[in-house]
Order: structure tokens, then C-alpha cells, then sequence
């Protein structure tokens, strides 16, 4: 008998003690409760799927459950997208939003089924990156006035290879042809890979491709890198200068930042962009992403979703003038 | 001398206790996906990816690698005994391998397997230490036009050396160049037979549309005639390979391994034409060629040599151009990347430990593949008498979430499900679909490279005779196509003037 009631009053005691735990609980439950999903729409090798990888690990630390990369490649990044979209805005499925999947697809494609701001909650911007024009190194050119001069000259235009129809790299070939008039004639690949292998062979004479994945090539020589498309000049390649700085005023960077699906909890946006911030200001992730020819953001979900937004308004026209459009 | 130096250098990296196991590890992860259908390589490199952070870059590298010709080892082991190829190198060995296994013969053809992988990847191994770097020159020297006649040649091949009727073959051929159309239209991004389903934009599964015609067909086909079942259960037979068996097997696996080595330092998809190349060469040239399609093991030996081989050289463009060959080697410039070290033509110089000690340990992950493998065979055997109600439900299973991991998406489990149909009513038919798979793989690449050369010589179709090698590879071609027709032409005319 005498058992029974300090067992009954530590049960009623320890209820008591739950209470005022777990009434927060109800407003706000506790986040991350279960490993997070980070969907990379895209398949893996690739860049965006290297810096999802590298923030993953960050994020793992900062919120205490595994991050777990899911690689949906599809339709320019448009599936992995819509699927996050689709999922539950608990926060525990993440996208690794880019300019293919948030930026150029709202225009590209004329039967997109999300709707790249309204669908998501965007979180933060993890990198930006430029873009650049590369050249075989036995290629006569060695500025953008050379490879304008050289265009024209030859009747038949310049061949300039990109990763594939509808991608930043191509679309910035088409902003070049029309912002100099030089004759360009766009070579698309399966992919920045084996562009790049025709391009070290010099089976075409230039290419386009972002910074990430050229900078190897860059490095031993094996292209000889003309502009880079940022406003300023990368820390990684002093040497290479801007295309605004030879006269051509072309700024168009390629991004990738975390976003969620519409409607996640305040409560989950802040505490991801506060675990992001945290990642992004780790100096040795830094100096990583600056390594690979990446430049970090600092934008949280206010200033993401604003950019997010500006970069579909840019990007509208330059399509549009493109003619490239999917069904 | 400076090989020898090298490779000695190597080995020392290789051959320290971590290296070593965990070129073991990797060896035994890739046997176990390899053996389950259609998990592949990709999708397991990219689960383990995160365990690879922590280990330095060499050790990472070698597991890595481990897992990729793991892999290659284990999906001949499904090829054989389950009609399951997962890739499109083990395709080619369902051909002759499963009727081997029909005939009582897959401890043979297992043994057969292993031995000529192992005999192929050891001579490779030499060949990418002793020229990589030269053999850079050679996969660059491969412009669109070349490529273009490279992939025409192995198409025109495959409906020359076909099985059974000759018109079925080519109808195959083009059903399966159709089926590969489906999909964004690399030049002008139009999409192409998608019926407005996203998942249909990047082409249909090659996973879903192999699995389905061949493993899950033949399930159907099973429980359809309960008496062939029997057949696999009773008759195993010697696990070892007898004497004729292994003067037959030898000189195929030689001229695979030649095969094989030369085509995988292609970028562009040289690896996949390397077992279906060696395949139609066995046909063709060697000394069992009539018994193809009965369960030759030459068909067996000259692929799998040719598919090893070419699994070591494909690490050339990598090693020396930083330009990944495949879904594969670019997971692994993602981990290099990702542990600091940029891949590219420079890392000779910069990394020589792990380049060096990653190709000393591909012979030493042959090694151990051997020692993993040969002891199994009798293992694996025994998986056929498991009594067939208990294991096709299995092999349904793995298939499913084989189909699922490649993409994350159910699309492709209900692809299979539907080329399993498709695959049983092409039996009913008599149509193989080892033709349709060949159109499907080449049919994208060709179309790719053909319209690629045309913009780049701004239509002028003068570039295919032009170029070297392209005009080399359409001179092989118009030979190989008047020695199929000529005989043909002439027995026609016999038998005309008979008449």
C-alpha cells in the first residue's frame, strides 16, 4: 500500500512537470524532429550537388539530425523541384533551389508546374557564382574584342559550345551575340563535361561554363579563361577580367540557396536560416567554396526570396529574346 | 623504368592496412549491390559519399573505385543466373550466360566470368599505368564525325550479326533507336515523345526498360511453364570450368581485354560499346561462333573481359583530363572535390600518391575480387534451387527498389512494370531485345554526334569522309555489311538458278 501513493504522486508530480513543456510543443513542435531530406534536383557529380554536399554537412552539426542528400534529377531541375513543392512544409524536405530550377524555368517552360516564389519558402542564398568564357589555348583570341573581330571575319561565325539548350551558359552565349553583334553559332552538349573535352581538343574553339566546374581547367592550362561574368572580379582568378570591364555590359551570375515547400512554420524558416547563416560563416567552408570559383551569399529569407524574385524578372526578356521554350 | 618506379610507388600507397581494407570493403559493398538488380553503382557512391569525408583522399578514392568494379563483378553474377542485367554491360551477358546456366553450366560461366574480369583488369591496369597520359591523345583526337561512324559501325554490326532473322533484328534496332529518342532534344531542348510527363524529359530508364524486358519477362515466362523451372533447379553441374571449356574461353577473353581496353578511354560512351563489340567479334571469329545462342562461353568470356578492361581504362579521362567518363566518375570528382583536391590534367604532378596509388590498387581490387568471388560461385549456385515461389517474389522486390533508387521516383518502378509486358509479349513474338537495347544505348549517341559534326561543319556531311577515323570506321562498316549481303546475294542466286 505504501508503494502506491509516491508512485501515484511522482506520476501526477511528473505530469505536472511535462505540462509546461509540452504546451510549446503544441504551438511550435520541436524542429528538426527526424532526419532532414535535402533534395538536390539534379544528378550527383555536379555542382549544385557538391555545394549541397558541403552545406549538409554544416547543417548536420548546427540542427542535430543527419541531413540526408536525395538526388531527383529531371527536366532541367524542374521534377526535384516540383516535388518539394508538393511535400509536407514541416521542414524536414529541403530544396536546393538554383537559377535552372527557380530562376530561368519560370520562363522557359510554358507548362511549369509550380510556381517558383508562391510554392516555396526560400530560405537563404548559399553561393553565387559567375560564369565564364573560356578558350582552346591555341585560339588566336585572347580578349572579347578579339573573339567579336574574329566573328566576324570568318563567314562562318564562331562556335561556342555550352553544358546544353536553355542553360544559363547558353543563354549568356545568346546575351553576348546580341549585346556585340558578334556572329556566335551555339554548340549545346550533353552537359558542361564533355563540352569541355571538345573544347581542351579544340573540336570548337570556345565555351561557356561556370566557374566551379572550369577552375580545374583553368588552373593547369588547359583553357585560357577570356571574361568572367560577375560584376567584380573573382578573388580565386585575379587575373581574369570581367566582360563589363572589356566593354561589354553583361552581369549574370549562377546561384543555389535552401528552400522549403510554401507555408513552412516562421518558427522552422528562422531557425534554417539561422543554422545556414552559421554554416556560411564557418571560414574554412569559405575558403572552400571560393576555392572551387564560388562566392558565398549572405542572403536570409527575406533577401533570397526578393533576389529569387528579381532574378525571374531578369531573366524573362533574355529567354524571350532567345526563342528557347518548352512545352 | 619509370613504370616500374611508379607502380612500385604506388603499391606502397596501395598496399598500407587501411588502403587494403578498404579496398576490401569496397570490393565486397560492390559484389553486393552489383549482385542486386539494378541498385547500381551511382546511387550506392552517392549514399556512402558522406562516409568518405572523414578518410583521406586516397583511401576514399580506392573505396570508391572498389565499389564501381565491385559492381561491374556482381551484375555479371544476376546477368547468369537471373537474365538480370542492371547495366548495359552485363546486357550482353545475359545472352549467352543464362543459357549456360539453363544448361546446367553456371558454375562455369561464373568461374568463366571472374577469371577473364580479373585477367582482363590486371592487363589494363599495366596498360593505364604504362600510357595513360599518351592515351589522353588518343580520346581527344575523337571529334562528333568520328564518334558518329564509330557508333554507325556498331550498329551496322549488331543487325549483320544478329540472331535469327535478319529483318526482325533491324526492326529491333530501330524500335529501340525510337524508344532512345524519347526525351529533351539535346540541340534545340524541344521535348520529344514525352506526352507531357516530366519524368519522360530526360528519356526513358535505361534500368526500367533492361530489367523489364529481360529479368521480369523471364519471370513471367517461368511461372509460365513450370517444367523449365525444374530444368534450373536439377541440373547444376561442375562449378569448374573442364579443359575444352578453357581452351575455348582463353583466346576470347585475350581479344576482349584488347577490345575492351582500347574502347573505355573513350569518353563518350566507348565503355558501352566495348562488351557488345566483343560479343559480335566472338560471333564472328571464334571457334565455338555455331553454338551462339545455345550457351557459348566464348560469348561469356570475350564481354566480360572486354567490360572489366574498359571499367580500368574509362579511369584515363579522368586521371589526366579531369573530365568524368560517366555518371560514375563524376561522383568521384565530386568526393575529390569535396576532400580539396581538383581532378584535372595537373594531378600527376600534384597528387602522385593518389594516382598512382589508386591504379596500383585496381589491381589489388582485382585481386580481392577474385579471392571474393570464386569461393561464392558455389554460393550463388545453390541460390537456384531455392525453390523458385520463394525467390522470384524477392527478385520483384529488388527490381522495384532498383528501378526506384536510380532517380528517387516511382515513374520507373511502373516503367519496369510495364516493359516486363512488353518484354513478355516480344518473347511470345520471338523478337530479342538484346537488338533494341544495342538502338537504344548507340540510337541518342549517334543522333547526338551526327547533328553535332553537321553544325559544326555547317552542314557540309563531307566531314565524315574528311576525317580520319570516321573515314575509317564507314570503310569497316561498308565491308562488314557487303560480307553479310554478298554471301546472302549469291545463295539467293544458287537458289534461284536451282529453282
Amino acid at each position: 500500500m505504501s508503494g502506491i501513493l509516491p508512485r501515484r504522486a511522482l506520476l501526477v508530480g511528473s505530469a505536472a512537470l511535462a505540462l509546461p513543456l509540452a504546451a510549446p510543443a503544441q504551438t511550435a513542435p520541436a524542429f528538426p524532429g527526424q532526419p532532414i531530406r535535402l533534395v538536390v534536383p539534379f544528378a550527383p557529380g555536379g555542382t549544385t550537388d557538391l555545394v549541397a554536399r558541403l552545406l549538409s554537412q554544416g547543417l548536420q552539426d548546427q540542427l542535430g539530425q543527419p541531413v540526408i542528400i536525395e538526388n531527383r534529377a529531371g527536366a532541367g531541375a524542374t521534377v526535384g523541384s516540383l516535388a518539394v513543392a508538393q511535400a509536407a512544409p514541416d521542414g524536414h524536405t529541403l530544396l536546393m533551389s538554383n537559377i535552372a530550377s527557380q530562376g530561368v524555368a519560370p520562363s522557359l517552360y510554358r507548362s511549369l508546374r509550380y510556381d517558383a516564389l508562391r510554392d516555396f519558402t526560400h530560405i537563404a542564398l548559399v553561393v553565387d557564382n559567375p560564369l565564364a568564357f573560356l578558350a582552346n589555348p591555341r585560339f588566336p583570341a585572347t580578349t572579347l574584342a578579339d573573339v567579336v573581330r574574329l566573328s566576324r571575319e570568318d563567314a562562318r561565325g564562331i562556335d561556342i559550345a555550352s553544358s546544353g539548350s536553355g542553360s544559363t551558359n547558353h543563354l549568356l552565349i545568346l546575351q553576348f551575340g546580341q549585346a556585340t553583334g558578334a556572329h556566335v553559332n551555339h554548340v549545346p552538349y550533353r552537359g558542361a563535361g564533355p563540352a569541355m573535352t571538345d573544347t581542351i581538343a579544340g573540336v570548337v574553339p570556345m565555351m561557356s561554363d561556370s566557374l566551379p566546374s572550369a577552375a580545374a581547367h583553368i588552373r593547369a592550362g588547359s583553357v585560357r579563361p577570356l571574361a568572367l561574368s560577375a560584376g567584380t572580379r573573382h578573388p580565386a582568378f585575379p587575373a581574369v577580367p570581367t566582360f563589363r570591364e572589356q566593354g561589354v555590359d553583361l552581369v549574370s551570375t549562377s546561384w543555389f540557396g535552401l528552400s522549403g515547400p510554401a507555408g513552412l512554420p516562421p518558427a522552422v524558416t528562422e531557425r534554417l536560416g539561422r543554422a545556414a547563416a552559421a554554416v556560411l560563416a564557418d571560414p574554412a567552408l569559405r575558403a572552400r567554396f571560393a576555392e572551387i570559383g564560388g562566392t558565398v551569399g549572405a542572403l536570409g529569407p527575406d533577401g533570397y526570396t526578393e533576389f529569387v524574385r528579381a532574378e525571374i524578372a531578369r531573366w524573362a526578356p533574355v529567354v524571350q529574346a532567345s526563342g528557347a521554350q518548352v512545352d | 623504368m619509370d613504370i616500374i618506379s611508379n607502380l612500385a610507388f604506388g603499391f606502397g600507397v596501395a598496399l598500407s592496412f587501411q588502403n587494403v581494407l578498404f579496398a576490401l570493403i569496397g570490393a565486397l559493398i560492390g559484389t553486393a549491390i552489383g549482385v542486386l538488380p539494378g541498385i547500381g553503382p551511382v546511387a550506392t557512391i552517392s549514399l556512402l559519399l558522406p562516409i568518405t569525408f572523414g578518410q583521406p583522399a586516397t583511401t576514399a578514392i580506392i573505396m570508391l573505385a572498389g565499389i564501381y568494379y565491385g559492381a561491374q563483378y556482381g551484375g555479371s553474377t544476376t546477368a547468369i543466373l537471373l537474365n538480370l542485367p542492371g547495366e548495359i554491360s552485363s546486357v550482353v551477358t545475359t545472352l549467352e550466360g543464362y543459357k549456360m546456366a539453363r544448361n546446367g553450366r553456371a558454375g562455369a560461366a561464373l568461374a568463366t566470368s571472374a577469371l577473364g574480369s580479373f585477367f582482363a583488369g590486371s592487363v589494363a591496369t599495366i596498360f593505364v599505368a604504362g600510357s595513360g597520359p599518351l592515351l589522353t591523345q588518343v580520346a581527344l583526337s575523337f571529334g562528333p564525325a568520328d564518334y558518329f561512324s564509330l557508333m554507325l559501325l556498331g550498329l551496322i554490326i549488331s543487325a549483320v550479326l544478329a540472331q535469327g532473322s535478319v529483318v526482325k533484328a533491324i526492326a529491333m534496332v530501330a524500335l529501340g533507336v525510337a524508344l532512345g529518342l524519347v526525351g529533351t532534344d539535346v540541340q534545340t531542348g524541344q521535348q520529344r515523345f514525352t506526352f507531357g510527363i516530366p519524368e519522360l524529359s530526360d528519356g526513358i530508364s535505361f534500368v526500367a526498360l533492361a530489367m523489364g524486358m529481360f529479368g521480369i519477362a523471364e519471370i513471367i515466362l517461368n511461372l509460365e511453364r513450370p517444367e523449365s523451372r525444374s530444368v534450373l533447379k536439377t541440373k547444376v553441374g561442375s562449378l569448374w570450368l573442364t579443359k575444352e571449356e578453357w581452351k575455348r574461353a582463353t583466346p576470347s577473353v585475350l581479344r576482349g581485354t584488347a577490345l575492351g581496353s582500347v574502347l573505355g578511354i573513350l569518353p563518350g560512351g566507348g565503355a558501352a560499346l566495348s562488351s557488345f563489340g566483343s560479343y559480335m567479334l566472338e560471333r564472328k571469329v571464334s571457334k565455338g561462333r555455331h553454338l551462339f545462342g545455345s550457351g557459348a562461353i566464348e560469348g561469356v568470356a570475350g564481354p566480360e573481359a572486354a567490360n572489366n578492361a574498359a571499367a580500368q581504362t574509362s579511369f584515363i579521362p579522368l586521371l589526366t583530363l579531369g573530365i568524368p567518363s560517366n555518371a560514375v566518375m563524376a561522383l568521384m570528382v565530386g568526393a575529390l572535390i569535396i576532400q580539396g583536391i581538383q581532378p584535372g590534367p595537373r594531378m600527376v604532378e600534384a597528387q602522385p600518391d593518389l594516382f598512382w596509388g589508386l591504379i596500383a590498387s585496381m589491381w589489388i581490387g582485382n585481386v580481392m575480387l577474385l579471392v571474393i568471388n570464386l569461393p561464392m560461385i558455389g554460393m550463388w549456385v545453390k541460390l537456384l534451387q531455392v525453390p523458385y515461389k520463394f525467390l522470384y517474389p524477392a527478385i520483384l522486390v529488388f527490381c522495384a527498389i532498383g528501378a526506384y533508387s536510380v532517380n528517387n521516383n516511382v515513374f520507373d518502378v511502373y516503367s519496369t512494370a510495364m516493359f516486363a509486358v512488353i518484354g513478355y509479349l516480344f518473347n511470345k513474338l520471338r523478337l530479342e531485345p538484346a537488338p533494341l537495347l544495342i538502338g537504344f544505348v548507340l540510337g541518342p549517341m549517334m543522333e547526338e554526334h551526327l547533328r553535332r559534326a553537321m553544325l559544326l561543319s555547317r552542314g557540309d556531311p563531307m566531314i565524315f569522309v574528311q576525317r580520319p577515323i570516321s573515314a575509317t570506321m564507314l570503310a569497316i562498316g561498308a565491308v562488314a555489311l557487303a560480307a553479310m549481303l554478298l554471301p546472302n546475294l549469291r545463295k539467293g542466286k544458287d537458289a534461284a538458278l536451282a529453282g
